[in-house]
């Protein structure tokens, strides 16, 4: 079979049914992460706290950093599934293996994010007179969200390539849906190359996103649409500062 | 008892009230005592500076004052309420919360320590909203204000990056004093500053000093230390050496203090 046997325009007949299977592990991906963050802030926290506690936080990353995700949604959708007698939707399978091992994952970015932010500030916090909740919520979380934001990017990158293997339950992502139309176009080549596309494409605009997230976060923030923003708090500022008379 | 008393320093009766008064004050890290027995009685509006070389402990007698440290041992009364774990035999019947304490004790660090994501405005109302509870507009305005006491409302939006040392150190101040506090404690805030930044932070605490703010501060601005100092204390290896009242440095009694001020004043 030469090159020209390929029947590329293929990949364009069947645009919808690929990019809905990338709007699927999107949607698997995307809930998972918020699922994963907020587990893994829970965890970074018991695992900076004294032991005991500490201990079931490490037990947890250890465990679950090691566990693949193939294997994990195996065992979400069969085994976590009959033990306790609840039938997972494939979606629901996948969201739950994912947020298992990527907690973990996000749990040891946000440790050391956390572990980034000054001390100091925490003791100027403490010296105000605020409550440890405020202090963490106020002051350390957001500078340490700024410090984690590129790792948690890649950490996404990785989640959406993740959602491949649910393909194993049935899970109409990318992958399933290029074995599909493989069976029916006997075209494995091209519909293969249009998936590995895919998911090249959606790192570089995942990346983007997280890079525009950064920048809003920077302080001063940074970039055009973020300057107009910016303007905005300094002309409310102003007012305030010549309503007081200079 | 003379002004120069080695080794204690306890206030003869003034009409003034003694706002702030530690007794016996021990602190250890590990198996160092960093402070061996601190005495010392602050009254209200009264300004003191502490001096002694590095390791002395006076950082660490300061950051006890609002209970960054946690003594050892002894008493440290602010107010009249107890916060320390008391004297030997004597354990307080009630301790006041380290919350409650730093609500009345402003402090301002070597390093600033601004929150570098919020504004100058922003750096002063977040206490101002979660301590005193204030309506952020309410918030924002008495922050201002705080701004303008030190020179810097113009500065108000920016960012502590986009502010010199010594407009982040007046930030810092005016954060600490917007919660009317009825202590300020200064550690070494002009240390970590350019030298041409110097003034400007220590006009700032002059302009407190004057109104009539008690303050404890630790430096090694001598200049500072003999126009703006009521009391002063020379500490060395955690223990509290010679005090004296103003004019102290022109005239310091022990051979230690001496030869300190002689070596910090070339």
């Amino acid at each position: 079979m030469k090159i020209f046997d390929y029947d590329w325009s293929l990949i364009w007949d069947y645009r919808g049914v690929l990019l809905g299977g990338l709007w699927v592990a999107v949607q698997v991906s995307v809930v998972a992460l918020v699922i994963s963050a907020v587990i893994g802030l829970l965890l970074a926290v018991l695992r900076l706290s004294r032991p005991p506690i500490s201990w079931i936080a490490t037990a947890y990353i250890n465990v679950f950093r090691g566990v693949p995700a193939l294997v994990s949604v195996v065992w979400v959708y069969f085994g976590l599934a009959f033990l306790l007698g609840i039938n997972f939707s494939v979606f629901q399978a996948g969201v739950i293996a994912l947020s298992l091992l990527y907690s973990a994952f996000l749990a040891e970015i946000f440790r050391s994010a956390l572990g980034a932010v000054p001390p100091g500030h925490r003791e100027a916090g403490q010296a105000l007179g605020l409550r440890g909740s405020r202090i963490f919520f106020s002051v350390i979380l957001p500078q340490a969200v700024k410090v984690a934001l590129p790792n948690i990017g890649s950490m996404y990158i990785g989640m959406l390539k993740d959602t491949s293997t649910f393909t194993i339950i049935g899970l109409l992502e990318v992958v399933r849906v290029t074995q599909n139309l493989v069976s029916t176009t006997f075209q494995p080549f091209v519909f293969y190359t249009a998936a590995a596309l895919i998911y090249v494409l959606a790192a570089f605009v995942i990346d983007m996103i997280f890079r525009f997230i950064e920048s809003a976060y920077t302080r001063p923030p940074h970039g055009r649409l973020l300057a107009a923003v910016r303007r905005r708090q300094r002309r409310k500022i102003s007012e305030l500062v010549e309503e007081m008379g200079g | 008892m003379s002004a120069a008393a080695v080794g204690t320093h306890a206030v003869a009766d003034t009409d003034r009230a003694v706002l702030i008064r530690i007794r016996g004050l021990r602190k250890s890290f590990g198996t160092q005592e960093v402070l061996c027995g601190i005495d010392l009685d602050i009254c209200a509006g009264e300004h003191v500076v502490i001096v002694g070389p590095s390791g002395s402990g006076k950082s660490t007698l300061l950051r006890s004052i609002n209970l960054l440290e946690k003594p050892t041992a002894g008493s440290l009364r602010v107010n009249g309420v107890e916060y320390g774990p008391g004297l030997p035999g004597e354990p307080p019947q009630r301790r006041g919360s380290p919350l409650a304490l730093r609500r009345t004790v402003g402090m301002v660090f070597q390093q600033f320590n601004l929150f570098p994501h919020l504004t100058a405005l922003g750096n002063v109302a977040l206490s101002l909203r979660s301590v005193r509870n204030m309506k952020a507009s309410e918030a924002r305005v008495k922050a201002a204000e705080s701004l303008r006491s030190v020179g810097l409302l113009q500065r108000a939006a920016y960012y502590p990056a986009e502010l010199s040392g010594g407009q982040q150190q007046r930030v810092a101040i005016a954060r600490a004093l917007a919660l009317d506090p009825s202590v300020m404690l200064f550690d070494e805030p002009t240390s970590a500053l350019d030298p041409e930044l110097v003034g400007e932070v220590l006009r700032t605490m002059r302009q407190v000093a004057e109104s009539g703010m008690t303050m404890v501060v630790v430096t090694h601005e001598m200049g500072f230390a003999r126009d703006v100092g009521d009391l002063n204390v020379f500490m060395e290896d955690g223990a509290i050496v010679e005090t004296g009242a103003r004019g102290f440095f022109d005239n310091p009694t022990s051979a230690r203090a001496k030869e300190f001020i002689r070596a910090v004043r070339r």
